[in-house]
């Protein structure tokens, strides 16, 4: 058998063809949108037939970082960035600890993990209406159960609360993956290690710290990363739970939303030129946040 | 021998996925069935319609559009309903596909001191993308004063299907008959009212504020009771944008002021509560009064029943019983054809159907809108508000242009989401706040 070529397959003309068909793909659904966007930020175009489109720089970015936007736009920030750091740490320390839970022989447990995992199977519009029922504060359950204590909340109405509400059915929702990404880390650590460290003496806290998380350390790393990356873009449930318009909850990507297609009573829609370039400004922000976190935990792998 | 089985299938393979390949392709380069269109004659074909969906109006569209396909069979109207979040997405991807022959839009005409503030669809009538239907005969069949207001640089690019008011509040008879209330016409006679159904522990109003906008309805009825004609209201709209005035004036804070004690007489919880729910918790007594639009008056007399008797009334938000003796409206769902339309025909024969006097009455009948044609039975609840209603009155937020360069506390411009509990601000710090973002537009 003779090799032909080397990069990307030798000899195997089949995957060639599929792999470049597979990067044609990616590249018209994802390079080429992504390249666009760019583009259009510099631009006041409305995603309308018929309206003229004029190219107009970088004013869309000293829009978004003037004066009169800046408020809103701290608070979208503010908000984002508690949104992903308080669901990701919470999902990743949760899942690990539910994981290895769920890890020990325990009568059922596949059922307890089908359970820990349906979440993630429900859709957000089920998701977000479940919970609106449930914290509805005329009647709801969650209503009765505050009245059993004498006491009542407007839940996603309380702008105090709306935001702490929103993270907890974002961990709700999202603890289910990480849960399984953990379990498939967790069934690859040998057991000889695990006997090697009781043998040392260790505690069962003891080698959950010293055994368990460095080696699962790139189970961690994925959950971290898809954490902070998926939170940090993901507005689903913070509008199907409390609208794009309010201002409590309103995430980096609900701005862009509301910017580019309106929302009712959130303000007048801008250009999708405008919306595009909020866009650019999230990206930089995620890429920048991600790698940062990639740093780190690679780091923390390699010492292993 | 191994290799040659293997060169075989190898080419039975690469076959495969040469064919998988190429069905992939053709089916993401495959889109559905266009529309056929006659020139002329009789409609044939599918209509593609899309409106803003309301429960109401979409049992009126419906009751219509079964109508006009049994009139001329060779249509099929292909009709979406839109949630008004959305509505604006959808719009703009349909016009883009060219697959919308009739939608629902609202071409508002800006004042010169706010160019640049156009909205999506007075930017798409701007520059020629709905069919000019002035000249059109069956809009002879409407109110001028309707016209009037719905026009668009001189001209009518939009059929009005019905008018709404939302400055006033529906109320349980029931319950003002058992205290002996009657309906109040001034801010204190309401003020009055309300503390003695507290003092009889009844909630006096229902707002479903989880939506936000159903908490502004009182906001636009203070400004109606503080600006009671349009000129008033239009010349405040000048005078904001030109800066003669400032949010933080004694009137423009009495509004927020005003809103506050609203919701102090609003049920508890409340910024939570989905304006869905208001119907079922209004018939089940929970309060005595709603803020809402005589849009809803179907939902609520259905949710209702024959429990007790509902009325409406402009909520009175002034001294003088003259500032607050009409309500304030709009002109409500507007149907446009695109030029971009595949079935021109049938939409405007469509048009031409549902503004005959038959079948409009059987689509208000459904929707429960104000009628925009003269000569027309309104029904019950709609004649019993008609001395509110003599003069078609646009309300503040028909006449204000929000400036997309001020922040959004500066939308309404009474920024009345940052009033407790809705947020954390009193009425001067929110007037403060809103002043300030308003400014920063400049």
């Amino acid at each position: 058998m003779t090799t032909t070529g080397s990069f990307p397959f030798a000899r195997k003309g089949t995957m060639r063809l599929t792999f470049g068909a597979g990067i044609a793909i990616l590249a018209v659904f994802g390079l080429v949108p992504a390249v666009a966007v760019l583009v259009i930020s510099f631009t006041d175009i409305t995603g309308l037939p018929g309206i003229p489109i004029d190219w107009i720089g970088l004013r869309n970015y000293l829009e978004f970082f003037s004066a009169a936007h800046l408020g809103d736009n701290l608070n979208a920030l503010r908000n984002t960035v508690v949104f992903a750091g308080v669901s990701t740490v919470v999902q990743v320390v949760g899942g690990l600890l539910i994981a290895v839970l769920l890890n020990q022989r325990l009568r059922g447990r596949t059922l307890y993990r089908a359970i820990v995992f349906m979440p993630t199977v429900l859709g957000v519009t089920v998701i977000g209406l479940i919970w609106s029922l449930i914290f509805n504060p005329s009647g709801g359950p969650g209503a009765s159960v505050l009245a059993l204590f004498g006491t009542h909340s407007a839940f996603f109405g309380d702008p105090n609360l709306a935001l702490g509400l929103v993270i907890f059915v974002q961990i709700w929702a999202g603890l289910g993956i990480s849960v399984v990404i953990f379990l498939a880390g967790l069934q690859a650590i040998p057991d000889e290690l695990y006997e090697a460290a009781a043998l040392d003496g260790a505690s069962g806290w003891q080698r959950l710290r010293l055994v368990t998380v460095p080696v699962l350390a790139p189970s961690i790393t994925t959950n971290v990363l898809l954490g902070i990356v998926n939170a940090m873009q993901s507005y689903q449930l913070a509008y199907v739970l409390t609208g794009s318009a309010n201002r409590a909850t309103q995430l980096l990507s609900t701005l862009i939303y509301v910017q580019g297609f309106g929302g009712t009573g959130g303000g007048v829609a801008e250009s999708q030129g405008y919306a595009a370039s909020i866009s650019i400004v999230q990206f930089v922000l995620v890429g920048v946040v991600s790698l940062i976190a990639l740093r780190i935990l690679r780091r923390r792998e390699a010492r292993l | 021998m191994a290799t040659t089985k293997l060169r075989a299938r190898t080419a039975v393979r690469s076959g495969i996925v040469l064919l998988a390949t190429a069905v992939v392709a053709a089916l993401t380069g495959c889109s559905s069935g266009g529309s056929s269109s006659a020139d002329s004659g009789a409609p044939t074909g599918t209509l593609q319609m899309i409106v803003s969906s309301a429960d109401g109006s979409d049992a009126g569209f419906r009751a219509v559009n079964a109508a006009f396909e049994k009139k001329y069979p060779g249509v099929k109207i292909q009709f979406d309903t839109i949630s008004n979040a959305n509505y604006p997405s959808v719009e703009a991807s349909r016009l883009t596909a060219g697959k919308v022959d009739l939608l629902t839009a609202q071409p508002l005409q800006v004042p010169s001191y706010a160019e640049g503030s156009e909205s999506n669809d007075a930017k798409l009538a701007a520059s020629g993308q709905f069919v000019d239907l002035t000249k059109e005969p069956f809009m002879k069949r409407f109110t001028a004063s309707v016209l009037t207001a719905q026009a668009f640089n001189g001209k009518d690019y939009t059929m009005p299907t019905g008018l709404s008011y939302y400055t006033g509040v529906y109320y349980n008879k029931a319950i003002f008959a058992k205290y002996g209330l009657s309906v109040p016409t001034t801010w204190s006679e309401f003020l009055k009212l309300s503390a003695t159904l507290k003092a009889d522990g009844i909630t006096p109003l229902g707002i479903g504020g989880k939506d936000g906008w159903p908490a502004g309805l009182p906001t636009l009825a203070a400004v109606e009771s503080a600006y009671p004609t349009l000129a008033e209201r239009q010349q405040l709209a000048e005078d904001l944008w030109k800066q003669k005035v400032k949010l933080t004036d004694s009137t423009m804070e009495g509004i927020l002021e005003k809103t506050s004690t609203i919701y102090s007489l609003a049920q508890q919880d409340f910024a939570g509560v989905p304006y869905a729910s208001i119907p079922g918790d209004f018939a089940a007594g929970d309060f005595a009064m709603t803020p809402d639009g005589t849009w809803d008056n179907a939902v609520i007399a259905s949710a209702v029943g024959s429990k007790f008797d509902i009325g409406y009334f402009p909520l009175p938000m002034s001294e003088k019983a003259s500032d607050n003796k009409f309500l304030g409206g709009k002109v409500e769902l507007r149907l446009a054809v695109p030029t971009s339309a595949k079935n021109k025909t049938a939409a405007l024969a469509y048009l031409d159907f549902f503004s005959q006097t038959k079948n409009y009455e059987l689509f208000l009948s459904h929707a429960g809108f104000a009628p925009s044609e003269p000569g027309i039975t309104a029904g019950a609840f709609l004649d019993a508000i008609s001395s509110y209603t003599s003069t078609f009155q646009p309300a503040w937020d028909m006449v204000w242009t929000p400036n997309n360069k001020a922040g959004t506390a500066a939308v309404v411009p009474f920024d009345y989401t940052a009033l407790t509990p809705l947020g954390t601000s009193t009425a001067s710090q929110a007037a403060q706040s809103a002043q300030a973002a308003w400014a920063a537009g400049f």
